[in-house]
């Protein structure tokens, strides 16, 4: 495909607001991409790899403008770029300014100036992500000017966006999941619509009432494929499809991948995706709830200490052609090298191939749990590998088994005559129950204890137990549900005793003033909505100079735009934030309000896309008006504190 | 099969006339000479290199291509004096370079040559104008030129018989303008074409002070730079494309 035709798509998709029409036209792209399926599937959500893949295109946006100004010559600098990028606001639209093409290329004096194609584009990109060592950066501006080079305005602008990993047209992942569906896995009753549509365009003109006129006017009840309201609805595919693809999105977290597997070999193909060691999936997120919730929604209860700690996926097959163990944060970064200890506690213990799920703590000494910062001093490091695990000790807790090895790997014929590697199971589909049972199988030294309750009051003693012992609180898990990754479902809940805080993202910040001019002093927060950030309050308080400092650093790189002292910055801090309260408010986008906002930390471990949604906040601030009006059922839950 | 005994000097003028393009590339070891040709990843500059076998104390091949890390391999033979001896042997079957030098050994781990960029074929050009300057003399021009510019004029004068470099910046202007008396030879005809002076800084680089610099030049054509080094038997050849000439 070329360049041009999918930068027009992009357009075209820009321009478009109906998410029905959007997801028509993703669709449509998908059909036309032909070999470069799965690389347009990636470029859509701005990707150039998938999602499970530990590499990225990692270009500042220094890089990037450096590049366009050696593109946009004769004597066209980054820091013009960075001005038209401060009034304009927008990478793409400042590429699009510019005429490109005035360096020509060597290959231009053979055989004529070719136009860019998707493949070239990715494989360009790929190279220069590849790219390392001294000399690199500069080599990678080489390169990004060369594509430039070549673009029209059209393809500038979604080239640019690309490269900084931000698309703005509207396609997020949902979108994305929806139109696979659509483009591939729609039976075809083409000509029966046809049809529909030809009769639809003879007699009437207004094809809401088209339906026979007679008595019928609810669409509900009509089924015949003559009415004009499903020539939308055509192009739905069945509940089953969208589930088909959902799930092997989950297992596989390629969207390409996926894009591909739809188109080939359909439905079946896709059902027959299995999670894999070494290929993380995203991990299963839990909902806040009550005791009472859980009893009333599961029956039973498994109740389970939450551990304050940092979560992992572990994947690990033993043997000579095994793999890992590797760990994987909550976001699927690759967090193998920062804990050794945890890596050879598995290697030491597991028989058979695994994947698992858990969470790793800080301890002290006497093994008690250390809060959260002191797990974070170790989980994102590089350097000093070996320095810090002297400071600061991890342990494991394991609490689900997502894969496992054959159940008879490890009992009776002790020589696992039969290859290990061929009998892994997949337990995503398998009750919490089983895979917990699995789980103390493979590794009962690290298996979190998991409790079965059916009384609110059973919970309550366990949970004051748990805090007792320095734990967070509890977990409350429907012991019959399946791993839904990626799914914040209400299958798992979270109890947590103390006040809410809020992991939200920073989307601007403002320069402090008198001694603190130099550093950021102000940060706007968002939470998600959709594939948007809508803002919710500032956070000037609680925050140390040395803080303030590491925040600036952090942040400056993300920097989008600035104007007077305010600065517009790219949704990736993600701050764990404190509040009062939350209130409506039409001061912010989001039409909520915090009140008192207090800075509590830096959540290293989720990035924008995990930060808490507007959907979260609109429950939350629910809630306490329920609160405010005496309704306290939820704190007798709580127990004795 | 590849094994050589080189001048640490003569290996790092060869390396270096490369590396100010490209971080890796594709070595072919032909039983007459070494060669080596880059393109740029936004396939604007050119480099082609030739080290011929004399230019060796020995050198035995037979024909293979590896693929190196350019910034590697000049750490390496960095850190061998000028007057130095650098052996150089082809493990067949590790795919890795052995590399020795005054007691210090060093084993290179190779890159597949498939994985290198291709580059495109390159036309035979034949441009109308033929100037032999300085190094230092071009040095001066192309310094000149990026205190005021990004870009710089190449052009020659038939009337004149003059060769000039040229630089225009938003606010000042430089100009350099080299007689037939302070050239080492000149054939006039129609050249005036405009270039990037980050790619041509680059080339300048590498370029010795006094070496013998062929420039051959056209209208809105590629420039062409030759010159030699390890006593005559090694030759680089840059080609850079142009940018268009707006007014």
């Amino acid at each position: 495909m070329e360049f041009a035709a999918f930068a027009e798509r992009v357009e075209e998709l820009e321009a478009e607001p109906a998410d029905l029409e959007t997801t028509a036209i993703v669709a449509g792209l998908l059909v036309d991409a032909g070999d470069d399926l799965g690389t347009v599937t990636r470029f859509l959500l701005g990707r150039t790899y998938p999602a499970h893949d530990d590499r990225t295109l990692d270009i500042g946006p220094a890089s990037c403008r450096e590049a366009i100004a050696r593109a946009a010559g004769p004597n066209v600098t980054a820091d013009d770029v960075e001005e038209r990028l401060a009034a304009r606001g927008e990478i793409g639209a400042v590429a699009a300014g510019f005429d490109f093409g005035g360096q020509r290329g060597l290959s231009a004096f053979g055989d004529g100036r070719s136009s860019l194609t998707v493949a070239e584009v990715d494989g360009t990109l790929r190279e220069l992500a590849a790219a390392t060592g001294e000399g690199s950066e500069s080599r990678k501006v080489d390169a990004l000017f060369g594509l430039f080079n070549r673009c029209d305005p059209a393809e500038a602008r979604t080239l640019a966006r690309l490269v900084l990993g931000e698309m703005r047209i509207g396609v997020g992942e949902g979108t994305v999941r929806d139109a696979v569906a659509e483009a591939f896995l729609v039976e075809t009753d083409d000509e029966e619509d046809d049809t529909a549509n030809a009769t639809d365009g003879e007699g009437d003109d207004d094809p809401a009432n088209a339906t026979d006129g007679e008595g019928d006017d609810d669409p509900a009840t009509e089924t015949d494929d003559e009415d004009g309201e499903d020539g939308d609805a055509a192009n739905r595919a069945t509940d089953e499809a969208y589930a088909a693809v959902e799930r092997a999105l989950q297992v596989t977290n390629d969207y390409g991948h996926v894009a591909r597997l739809a188109r080939e070999e359909g439905i079946e193909g896709l059902n027959g995706e299995r999670i894999r060691v070494g290929r993380p999936v995203q991990a299963m997120l839990a909902q806040a709830g009550t005791a009472a919730d859980a009893v009333d929604s599961f029956g039973e209860v498994a109740v389970e200490t939450k551990f304050d700690g940092a979560r992992v996926q572990i994947h690990y097959a033993p043997g000579p052609d095994g793999f890992g163990p590797r760990l994987y944060s909550r976001n699927m970064d690759d967090v193998t090298d920062a804990l050794p200890e945890i890596v050879e506690y598995v290697a030491d213990r597991v028989e058979v191939p695994v994947v698992l799920d858990g969470e790793v703590v800080a301890v002290d000494d006497d093994g008690s749990p250390l809060p959260f910062q002191e797990v974070l001093r170790r989980f994102r490091r590089k350097h000093d590998v070996d320095r810090m695990r002297e400071a600061v000790t991890c342990r494991l807790h394991a609490f689900d088994c997502l894969l496992a090895g054959g159940s008879d790997a490890k009992s009776d014929d002790g020589s696992g005559g039969d290859a290990a590697g061929d009998d892994r199971i997949d337990l995503l589909e398998e009750p919490l129950r089983v895979r917990h049972d699995r789980l103390v199988d493979v590794l009962p030294d690290a298996a979190a204890e998991l409790r079965i309750v059916d009384d609110a009051e059973a919970v309550a003693r366990i949970e004051s137990a748990a805090l007792e012992a320095g734990h967070e609180g509890v977990m409350l898990k429907n012991p019959a549900s399946a791993y839904t990754p990626g799914n914040r479902g209400r299958d798992w809940l979270k109890r947590k005793p103390d006040v809410e805080t809020l992991d939200a993202v920073v989307v601007g910040a403002e320069w402090g003033e008198g001694r603190r001019a130099e550093l950021f002093g102000t940060f706007l927060l968002a939470v998600r909505d959709g594939d948007d950030y809508e803002p919710i309050g500032k956070v000037a308080t609680g925050l140390t100079d040395e803080e303030l400092e590491g925040l600036t650093e952090r942040l400056e790189p993300h920097v989008v735009a600035e104007s007077g002292t305010e600065l517009r910055i790219r949704p990736e801090v993600v701050l764990e934030v404190g509040y009062e309260e939350i209130q409506t408010s039409p001061t912010y986008g989001s039409g909520y309000a915090l009140r008192f906002p207090r800075f509590v930390g830096v959540r290293e471990d989720k990035s924008a896309e995990a930060a808490d949604t507007l959907e979260r906040v609109a429950r939350l601030a629910d809630g306490e008006a329920r609160a405010a009006d005496g309704d306290d059922a939820d704190s007798a839950d709580a127990g004795p504190s | 099969m590849f094994k050589a005994i080189v001048s640490a000097s003569t290996l790092q003028d060869a390396l270096d006339s490369v590396s100010v393009l490209v971080d890796e590339c594709k070595i072919r070891l032909n039983e007459e000479a070494l060669s080596i040709r880059a393109v740029d990843p936004a396939n604007v500059g050119m480099v082609d290199l030739t080290l011929e076998a004399a230019a060796f104390e020995s050198y035995e091949a037979d024909g293979g291509v590896i693929g190196v890390n350019l910034a590697r391999l000049e750490d390496i033979a960095g850190m061998a004096n000028s007057g130095d001896l650098i052996h150089l042997e082809l493990d067949e079957e590790t795919r890795k370079l052995h590399i020795e030098t005054d007691g210090l050994s060093y084993t290179l781990a190779l890159i597949d040559p498939d994985s290198i960029r291709q580059e495109p074929d390159i036309p035979d050009l034949d441009l109308p104008a033929e100037i032999v300057v300085e190094g230092a003399q071009l040095d001066r021009g192309v310094k000149a030129a990026d205190m005021v510019s990004d870009h710089i004029r190449l052009r020659v004068d038939e009337t004149a018989e003059t060769f000039l470099i040229e630089a225009e910046g938003d606010t000042d202007d430089v100009d350099l303008e080299l007689a037939r008396e302070d050239l080492i030879a000149l054939t006039a005809g129609s050249a005036d074409s405009l270039f990037s002076l980050d790619y041509l800084k680059d080339m300048n680089k590498a370029i010795p002070g006094d070496a013998e610099v062929t420039v051959e030049l056209g209208e809105e054509f590629p420039v062409k730079l030759h010159y030699g080094f390890g006593e005559g038997l090694g030759h680089v050849t840059y080609m850079l494309a142009p940018r268009i000439q707006s007014d």
